[in-house]
């Protein structure tokens, strides 16, 4: 900082080029902060001041298991998405590099997909009368069609394919960084592939894991449109209620209410994450 | 008789068209401390790494104790190797690296610990154990590498260019290190390296490589004093060559006529050449004197440049054929006499030197 005071173009100790920054600044101030506050405000005092419009949102049981069930979605669809992303990362990680970023432009290009399209598409491929189950009947593999859309599957396999890459991204970086060579002391020194996996492998990625695990988790908290769409009535999840509540219901205060709980727990976690993966970068000496 | 403890078999690795290694055969008995030494891409590293079982030889076969290895995956052949590079696990303590080969095979917390502390004391890091291999140098990670693949008393210790990332002060000390080790274990060590000389400071044998191939075998001595080839006398020590003609060869002692014209008599002649063949005469730096002795011959030279490294002098001296030869003079007392430049006289026993064909 002090270094960079003397340049030329900077403003009382911030860094020189910190003035082409400020329209993105601004864009956020504007447009984040003041609705969140503006978003706090509207829970405490719309229809009157208070704090009823929370005491009504874990009062009842039907928004205390919309809560739940949010978690729960946002759970699975994170560890399914660790679970499916790694061996990817891995092949990423040690593939020849010109082959290796074909692989990643298709991943990058997934991402730039519309999201409802794809949303759109699962919908087509996991209905009952779908491409899925058509098939799968068609083998003679089952006989009755398969319940894959309308619940937490459905919900599961369109998140976790929308979600793969953010979690492939950190991981790749952090799989980068691990010398192949440890792992062949690992084999000579007698771990057989699982104990290396278990015991060296997998240790030294979770910066990575947390890093993409945070990200996926805290993204598939707030998702609206694919768990609308793939989604079962029996488990909403909150962005969806908060939609019905404001939209519906016009119940702005109570919608209000959720939104900022949701924005504190996500925060929350943000901040043990940071906390956690911190502590184990000074320590660990990784 | 008694059986070979580890036997390299023609072992073949091809990558391609390219022939890594040519039926490559060495027998090493227990205990030995064997150094695989050549330029690289020689063909030692792959060598190696056959036995360890990274890389499956295209044939041949490798055998411990009369039982072939190639079937054996990297984690069931119960082998120690330290690497060229720090592979160290950077998540564990020093104690937790070296115990890790320990805890794999689920022996017993006690057992653990005593061995642990044992490995420690043995490359004198007992004050380490806690801390993480970030925190150490170089030299000390290698160190730990070595207790490492040391802990569960391997048949068989393979070093890849262990000292190669260390500078040169900490690599003399480690080699020390290692020489004390192998006395104490006992354990059979193959050590690859392209650095003749940490090649004979450390091995019983050396098993020299070029293109795949083993050029010479044998101890630090064979191959010194008695190289099989021009690339073995150039490889190991220092070495110079002078072009010559053959003249005759009787009673196993070479005639022969160097380039500016001088005749030398009484060279050994290691293989047999044709009269008037080039040859070429190699002679150590060392061999050379300043002053005459009994048995040696003269040659007249100029004095190109003379150095002093404390403990020796090198003395550059050019032919009358042209031809720079690097001269170590042992004493004081004969560098006296090379202070003029030229029409000096340097003297060598023939019977030192060596001829090659050209």
């Amino acid at each position: 900082m002090q270094g960079n005071s003397s340049r030329r173009g900077s403003v009382a100790g911030l860094p020189a080029g910190s003035g082409s920054a400020l329209p993105a600044l601004l864009l956020v101030g504007l447009f984040f902060i003041v609705p969140v506050v503006a978003l706090l405000l509207r829970s405490v005092t719309d229809p009157e001041p208070g704090l009823q419009n929370y005491a009504a949102l874990f009062g009842s049981g039907t928004y205390v298991r919309v809560f739940l069930n949010t978690f729960l979605v946002a759970s699975v669809v994170t560890a399914v998405t660790i679970l499916v992303a790694f061996p990817v990362a891995w092949m990423l990680a040690i593939m020849p590099p010109a082959l290796g970023s074909i692989v990643f432009g298709i991943i990058i290009l997934s991402m730039w997909t519309n999201l409802l399209t794809r949303t759109y598409a699962w919908m087509v491929l996991l209905q009952r009368t779908g491409v899925i189950n058509r098939a799968l009947m068609g083998l003679g593999i089952i006989h009755e069609p398969l319940p894959l859309i309308n619940n937490l599957a459905g919900v599961t396999i369109g998140m976790v394919y929308i979600m793969l890459p953010f979690m492939i991204l950190p991981l790749v970086g952090t799989l980068r960084a691990i010398d192949p060579m440890t792992l062949r002391a690992a084999a000579l020194c007698g771990a057989s592939p699982f104990a290396a996996f278990r015991r060296i492998l997998l240790p030294l990625s979770l910066p990575g894991v947390a890093a993409g695990g945070l990200m996926v988790f805290v993204m598939s908290l707030g998702y609206f449109v694919t768990p609308a769409l793939l989604g079962g009535t029996s488990n909403m999840m909150l962005a969806e209620m908060i939609a019905q509540t404001v939209q519906s219901l016009l119940n702005w205060g109570l919608g209000s209410a959720a939104a900022f709980v949701l924005l504190v727990v996500t925060m929350a976690l943000y901040a043990i994450q940071l906390r956690l993966v911190g502590a184990r970068r000074t320590g660990g000496g990784i | 008789m008694t059986r070979p403890f580890l036997s390299i078999r023609a072992v073949r690795k091809t990558f391609g068209a390219f022939v890594a290694v040519h039926d490559v055969t060495i027998d090493v008995p227990k205990g030995e401390f064997l150094t695989f030494l050549g330029p690289s891409g020689s063909g030692k590293s792959t060598t190696l790494y056959a036995i360890a079982g990274f890389q499956d030889p295209s044939s041949g076969d490798v055998l411990l104790e009369d039982r072939s290895l190639l079937s054996v995956p990297p984690h069931k052949r119960n082998i120690g190797m330290v690497f060229q590079r720090y592979t160290l696990f950077p998540h564990l303590s020093v104690a937790e690296n070296v115990a890790f080969p320990l805890r794999v095979r689920r022996r017993p917390d006690g057992e653990i610990k005593r061995k642990v502390a044992d490995m420690l004391a043995l490359v004198r890091l007992e004050n380490f154990a806690d801390r993480h291999p970030g925190a150490l140098s170089g030299g000390q990670q290698q160190r730990v590498a070595l207790a490492r693949a040391l802990a569960y008393d391997p048949p068989i210790l393979l070093m890849d260019e262990p000292l190669s990332a260390l500078d040169k002060k900490l690599r003399q000390e480690i080699q020390a290190e290692i020489r004390r080790i192998h006395r104490e274990t006992g354990v059979t060590i193959l050590y690859v390296t392209h650095d003749q000389e940490e090649a004979l400071h450390l091995s019983d044998r050396i098993a020299l490589f070029r293109e795949g191939r083993i050029e010479q075998i044998g101890t630090g001595e064979d191959l010194y004093l008695r190289p099989a080839s021009e690339f073995v006398a150039g490889f190991i020590g220092n070495s110079n060559f002078l072009p010559a003609e053959h003249l005759q060869t009787a009673d196993g002692a070479s005639t022969i006529r160097l380039a500016g014209g001088s005749i030398v008599t009484g060279v050994k002649a290691t293989t047999s050449f044709g009269q008037g063949q080039n040859v070429r005469l190699m002679v150590r730096p060392e061999a050379f004197r300043l002053t005459p002795t009994p048995t040696s011959v003269a040659l007249a030279v100029e004095i190109v440049d003379t150095a002093f490294f404390g403990d020796r002098r090198r003395v550059v001296a050019r032919t009358a054929g042209g031809d720079e030869i690097d001269v170590r003079p042992t004493s004081d007392a004969e560098v006296g006499d090379s202070t003029a430049t030229s029409g000096q006289r340097i003297f060598f026993d023939p019977a030192s030197a060596f001829l090659f064909p050209a």
